[in-house]
C-alpha cells in the first residue's frame, strides 16, 4: 500500500465536503434561525481536516493502482461520514454523536433511515443539510457505481460496464473516472433539475421541492417532514416521485447513452431496464389486489395508487412513503421490505442486489432445472444477447450469497443488543439495502435503537452501499500483503 | 410406423411399471398400520377398528394397482425418477391421514395430512395438543411413519437424488453407487436400498435399546428412537424431551442424531471396512461436527450472558441439545429456544438451513452445499484481490468444478426463492410475518419447532396456511428441484 496517493485521495473528498456546509450556512444566515453559529464552527471543523489530510500530500504522485480502490473508496465513505456528522451534534436537533453518525451514513449512502422525530419543527438550514447530504452521497454512488466498482469487477459488474468505460487496459484508476464522472454530473444535477421542476409545478414550495428533488434522484428517501411525502397526499406528486424514482434507480451509464444519442430508445432496448419496469409492474398489481381484497382502500383505484408508489420506493430502494405500508395487513409489508433486496439497475444510484444479478441467478436456476430433464443439454445464459460465462454465473451467486449473509450477520448482531428478533432483522436489511423504513420498531424511524445497534446498522448500510466485497476484501489478510 | 408403435407400447409399459412402483410402495405403507392394529387389539383402546378400515382401504388401493399392472414390465427411465418420486411420496400422504381422522384425534383434513406429511417428510411439527392423551396405536402410528419416511430419504437421498444429479448432488454419490452407466434408475436402487436398510435398522435398534437402558419405557424408547435416527422430533408428550428431563437421555439422543445427519453412505462405508477411520477422513463429516461444536458455544454464550439458568453446565446442556437437534433437522426440545433472549432464536433457526450431511435423513440445503457455496464466496474475495489469478474450490482433494458449483448455487437459489415464496404465502393468509417466516423455515428444512404463535404446534394456523406448510415439507424434503421440474412444459415434451 502507497500511503501518499490514498491519503491525498482522501484529503481531496474531504476539502469538498466541507463546502456542503455552505449553503446550509447561507440559508441560517438569511433566515436567522438560530443555527449559523452551529454551521461556521462545523465549517471551521470541516475545512481544518479536509486542509490537515490534503496539505500534506497535495504533492503526492496521485496515480492509484486498482487494488488501492478498495481502501480508498471505504475509507473516503466512512472518514466523510465521520467528519459530515459534526453539524448535526453541534446545530439543532443537537443528535448525540452516534445518532448523528447514523443520519449522514443514511443520508450519504441514500438510505433514507433518520432518527429525528420533529423534522417539520426542524429549521430549514438542517433539512437543507440532510437532503444535500443525500445529492452529494448520490453523486458518489454513481461514480463509484459506473466508474469504480466495474474496474474493481465487484460482483460480476465488468458486465455492466456498458459503453462509456472502455476495456481496461492497465490498472491505472485514475484517468477512467475524470473521463466519467464529469458526464455523469451533468447527467445527475440534470435529472435533479428536471425533478425540483415537476415538483414545483405540482404545487410544491420551491424549498420543498428542491430538498425533495435531491432525495429522490439520489433513490435516498430523506423528508423534510414526519409524514414524509404523506405530508402533499397529492396523486401528480406521487406520479413525478415515481417517474423520477424508477429513473434514478436506471443505469447512469443508459442515461449517457441516451442523451449523447439524442434518443429514448436505448431504455426500451436494455434488458435490465426493461425487468426492473416489469418487476414493478407485478409486484405493484399483487400488492394492489392483496390490498384491495383486504379492503384496506375505499376502491381499487385508490389501493393501486398506494400501493404503486410504495413497491416502486421499496423497489428502488428510496423509502419514501404515503402511508405506513408497514401496518398493512398480511404480506405486503414483507414483500415490499424484500423487494429492496432485488434494488435498482446496477450502475445506478439504487441500493440491493441490483436488477441484472438477480436476472442471472433467475436464469441460473432456470438453466439447472432444464438441465435435469435434459443432463446432455447445452443451456447457455443468456443476457442482451450475448453469453454469460459460469465464471461470471459463480461471481454472481457468490455476491449474492454473501450479501445475504452480511444481512444475517447483522440481523443477528443488532438483535444481540437487545432489541426483538423482528426490528433487528427488519432493520438489517432495510440498511444493507439502503432502502429506509423498516418493520416492526423501525417501521418509521430508528429513533428507538440503542448506540450499539445504531452503529452496526450505519456499517450496514455502508457494506451495501460498497457492495459487500470492497469492504470485506480489506478484513482478508491476503489484501494486506503484497 | 413400427418404430412409432414401438415407443407408444414402451412408454404405457413405463406408465405402468411406474404405476406398480408406486401400489408397491402402498402395500408397504400399509404394513406400517399392523403394529398399530395389535397395540389397538392389546390395549383395547377403541381405536382399531380405525386401524383396520384405513389398511383395508391401503391394501385394496395398493393390490389394484399391482393387479392392473401385471405382466407390463418396462425399464425406468432417468427422467421418470422425478415423476415417481414425487407420486409416491404425495400418494402415500394422501392415504396415510385416514386414522388419524376417522379415529382419535379426530384431526380435520388439512391437519390430518399436515401430521402426515411431518411425520414422513421426518419433520416432527404437529398439529396435536394433548399428545400424552392419546392412545398407544396412535402415538406409534406417528412414530412408524417417521421411520418409514426416514427409510425412504435414505433410498431417496443415496441412491435416487445423486443419480438425478440434484443440486450437485452427484458429488456425494460416494463409493455405494458405482459409475453411472446408462440412464436404468431399478437395478442401482434395489442394490443399495438392502444395504442401507439394515444400516438403517441397525441404527434404530441401538438407539431403542440405548433408550431402554437409560430409563425409557420399552414402548417410549422404541418410537422415539424411529423419531430420532430419522431426524423426525415426534415425540409421545407434548413436553417433547423435557417429559424424561435426563441428561443422560439428552447425551443419547445427541450422538444418535448426529448418527442420522450423517450420509448413509459413510454408514456403509465404515460398516464395510469396518473401521471408523472413514468418518475422520470425511471432509463434509468434519464439518458438520464442527459446526456443531462452534453454534453449540455461541448459544451457550448468547445465553449464558443472560444466565437464565442456574449453572453453566446447564446453559451448556441446553445448548447443545437444542443445536443438535436443530441442526441434524430434528426438532426434539427440552426446555424450548423460541424464548431465549437476543439473536439466540433466529440464530438456531437460521443453522437449521444449512441442514447436515448429504446422504442423510436430515433437511436443509446439506453441508456440502453450504461448505461450496463458502468456498466459492471466499474465492470471490481472492479473486477481487489478485484479478489474474487462478483459485479453485475445493472440497477434501477433489476440485469441484465450474459447472458443478453454478448447480449447487442454482440450488441454493431456488431453494432460498421457495422459501420467501411460501413464507410470503402463507403471510397472505394472514399469519403475522415472524411466525410465517420461521414456520415455513421449519417446514422447508423438515425440523418441526419454529417462533412465534408455531412454537411447538400449528394448531394456531389456518386451513390454507397448513397446506401450504405441507407443500413446504414436501418440496423441502424432494429438493424442491424433482417436484418442481414436474412443473416445467419442458418435462413433459419428450
Amino acid at each position: 500500500m502507497r500511503g501518499g496517493p490514498i491519503l491525498r485521495a482522501i484529503g481531496n473528498v474531504q476539502l469538498l465536503s466541507s463546502l456542503l456546509v455552505l449553503p446550509s450556512l447561507t440559508l441560517s444566515l438569511y433566515e436567522r434561525d438560530g443555527a449559523t453559529f452551529a454551521f461556521t464552527q462545523s465549517f471551521l471543523i470541516l475545512l481544518g481536516v479536509g486542509l490537515a489530510l490534503y496539505l500534506p500530500t497535495r504533492r503526492a504522485n496521485s496515480e492509484l493502482r486498482l487494488r488501492d480502490g478498495f481502501l480508498v473508496t471505504s475509507s473516503v465513505w466512512l472518514i466523510t461520514s465521520l467528519v459530515l456528522a459534526i453539524p448535526l451534534v453541534l446545530a439543532p436537533p443537537h443528535l448525540s454523536y452516534v445518532q448523528a453518525l447514523f443520519e449522514v451514513v443514511s443520508g450519504l449512502t441514500t438510505t433514507g433511515s433518520t432518527v429525528i422525530i420533529g423534522l417539520d419543527h426542524l429549521p430549514r438550514s438542517v433539512l437543507l443539510y440532510r437532503a444535500l447530504l443525500q445529492f452529494y452521497g448520490g453523486l458518489g454512488i454513481v461514480v463509484l457505481a459506473v466508474a469504480i466498482l466495474p474496474s474493481l469487477r465487484v460482483g460480476g459488474l465488468q458486465l455492466t460496464k456498458g459503453e462509456i468505460t472502455g476495456p481496461i487496459k492497465d490498472n491505472k484508476l485514475t484517468p477512467r473516472i475524470r473521463d466519467t464522472a464529469a458526464a455523469l454530473w451533468m447527467i445527475y444535477v440534470g435529472l435533479n433539475v428536471a425533478c425540483i421542476l415537476a415538483y414545483w409545478a405540482c404545487g410544491m414550495s420551491f424549498f420543498d421541492a428542491l430538498c425533495h428533488g435531491f432525495t429522490t434522484v439520489a433513490t435516498s428517501g430523506f423528508s423534510n417532514y414526519d409524514a414524509s411525502l404523506g405530508h402533499f397526499d397529492n396523486g401528480v406528486i406521487e406520479v413525478v416521485a415515481i417517474i423520477f424514482m424508477l429513473l434514478g434507480s436506471a443505469s447512469f451509464a443508459l442515461h449517457f447513452v441516451a442523451w449523447r444519442r439524442g434518443s429514448a430508445s436505448v431504455y426500451a432496448a436494455d434488458g435490465e431496464f426493461r425487468t426492473l419496469i416489469r418487476i414493478a409492474l407485478c409486484l405493484s398489481l399483487v400488492v394492489a389486489l392483496e390490498l384491495w381484497i383486504r379492503g384496506v382502500y375505499q376502491g381499487f383505484g385508490e389501493n393501486f395508487r398506494h400501493a404503486a408508489f410504495q413497491v416502486v420506493s421499496g423497489l428502488t430502494t428510496t423509502g419514501y412513503t404515503t402511508t405506513g405500508f408497514s401496518s398493512w395487513p398480511g404480506m405486503a409489508p414483507a414483500l415490499i421490505v424484500l423487494a429492496a433486496f432485488v434494488g435498482g439497475c446496477a450502475g445506478s444510484t439504487a441500493g440491493g442486489i441490483k436488477v441484472i444479478r438477480v436476472q442471472i441467478v433467475a436464469k441460473l436456476a432456470m438453466r439447472e432445472l432444464l438441465r435435469l430433464v435434459h443432463p446432455h443439454g447445452r443451456f447457455p445464459v443468456k443476457m442482451n444477447r450475448g453469453m454469460v460465462g459460469d465464471e461470471v454465473i459463480n461471481t454472481v451467486a457468490a455476491f449474492v450469497t454473501v450479501f445475504f449473509a452480511s444481512m444475517v450477520v447483522s440481523g443477528l448482531a443488532i438483535a444481540a443488543t437487545g432489541v426483538d428478533l423482528f426490528t433487528a432483522f427488519a432493520a438489517a436489511a432495510s440498511c444493507i439495502t439502503n432502502l429506509g423504513p423498516g418493520l416492526g420498531g423501525v417501521a418509521l424511524n430508528f429513533r428507538e435503537l440503542n448506540d450499539a445497534a445504531l452503529l452496526i446498522a450505519s456499517l450496514t448500510m455502508l457494506i451495501g452501499r460498497l457492495e459487500v466485497f470492497t469492504v470485506l476484501v480489506l478484513l482478508t489478510p491476503a489484501f494486506w500483503r503484497g | 410406423m413400427k418404430i412409432v408403435d414401438d415407443r407408444e407400447h414402451n412408454s404405457a409399459a413405463r406408465v405402468a411399471t411406474a404405476l406398480r412402483a408406486i401400489g408397491n410402495v402402498q402395500l408397504i405403507v400399509a404394513l406400517t398400520l399392523l403394529p398399530s392394529i395389535l397395540l389397538a387389539w392389546w390395549d383395547r383402546d377403541d381405536t382399531a377398528q380405525y386401524f383396520i378400515e384405513s389398511f383395508l382401504i391401503m391394501v385394496g388401493l395398493g393390490g389394484a394397482l399391482i393387479f392392473m399392472t401385471r405382466g407390463r414390465r418396462a425399464e425406468l427411465r432417468l427422467r421418470d425418477g422425478f415423476l415417481i418420486t414425487s407420486a409416491v411420496w404425495l400418494i402415500a400422504a394422501a392415504l396415510t391421514p385416514l386414522p388419524l381422522i376417522l379415529g382419535p384425534p379426530y384431526l380435520s383434513i388439512a391437519d390430518a395430512f399436515f401430521e402426515v406429511v411431518s411425520g414422513l417428510t421426518t419433520t416432527g411439527a404437529t398439529t396435536i395438543i394433548g399428545i400424552d392423551q392419546l392412545p398407544r396405536s396412535v402415538l406409534f402410528y406417528r412414530q412408524s411413519l417417521h421411520f418409514l419416511g426416514g427409510m425412504g430419504i435414505v433410498v431417496l437421498a443415496v441412491a435416487i437424488l445423486p443419480t438425478l444429479r440434484i443440486g450437485g448432488s452427484q458429488l456425494t454419490k460416494g463409493e455405494t453407487s458405482g459409475p453411472i452407466k446408462d440412464s436404468k434408475l431399478t437395478p442401482r436402487i434395489q442394490q443399495t436400498a438392502a444395504a442401507l436398510w439394515l444400516i438403517y435398522c441397525g441404527l434404530n435398534a441401538l438407539c431403542a435399546l440405548a433408550y431402554w437402558l437409560a430409563g425409557m419405557s420399552w414402548f417410549d424408547a422404541v418410537t422415539h428412537a424411529f423419531a430420532t435416527i430419522a431426524t423426525g422430533g415426534f415425540a409421545n408428550y407434548d413436553a417433547s424431551m423435557a417429559a424424561f428431563d435426563s441428561p443422560l437421555i439428552e447425551t443419547i439422543a445427541m450422538v444418535f442424531m448426529l448418527l442420522g445427519g450423517t450420509n448413509f453412505a459413510l454408514h456403509f462405508l465404515a460398516w464395510n471396512r469396518g473401521s471408523f477411520t472413514v468418518y475422520g477422513q470425511d471432509p463434509e463429516f468434519r464439518t458438520y461436527l464442527s459446526i456443531v461444536v462452534v453454534c453449540t458455544l455461541i448459544v451457550t454464550f448468547g445465553i449464558y450472558l443472560h444466565s437464565i439458568y442456574g449453572s453453566f453446565g446447564e446453559h451448556l446442556r441446553h445448548s447443545a441439545f437444542h443445536v443438535v437437534s436443530m441442526f441434524t433437522s430434528t426438532g426434539f426440545t427440552t426446555t424450548g429456544f423460541a424464548q431465549w433472549p437476543g439473536f439466540v432464536p433466529a440464530f438456531i433457526m437460521l443453522i437449521t438451513f444449512l441442514g447436515a450431511c448429504a446422504g442423510s435423513t436430515a433437511g436443509g440445503l446439506k453441508t456440502i452445499r453450504a461448505m461450496i457455496i463458502a468456498k466459492l464466496a471466499w474465492r470471490e474475495l481472492m479473486r477481487v484481490i489478485h484479478p489474474r489469478g487462478q483459485f479453485v474450490v475445493k472440497v477434501g482433494n477433489q476440485v469441484i468444478s465450474e459447472s458443478i458449483i453454478a448447480a449447487v448455487a442454482g440450488f441454493v437459489t431456488v431453494f432460498v426463492g421457495s422459501y420467501v415464496v411460501l413464507s410470503l404465502a402463507v403471510a397472505a393468509t394472514g399469519v403475522d410475518i415472524v411466525t410465517a417466516f420461521s414456520i415455513v423455515a421449519s417446514c422447508m428444512n423438515n425440523v418441526g419447532p419454529a417462533l412465534g404463535v408455531a412454537t411447538a404446534t400449528v394448531h394456531d394456523l389456518n386451513d390454507l396456511a397448513v397446506w401450504f406448510c405441507s407443500f413446504a415439507m414436501l418440496l423441502g424434503r424432494l429438493e424442491v428441484f424433482t417436484v418442481l421440474v414436474l412443473l416445467m412444459p419442458a418435462f413433459w415434451r419428450d
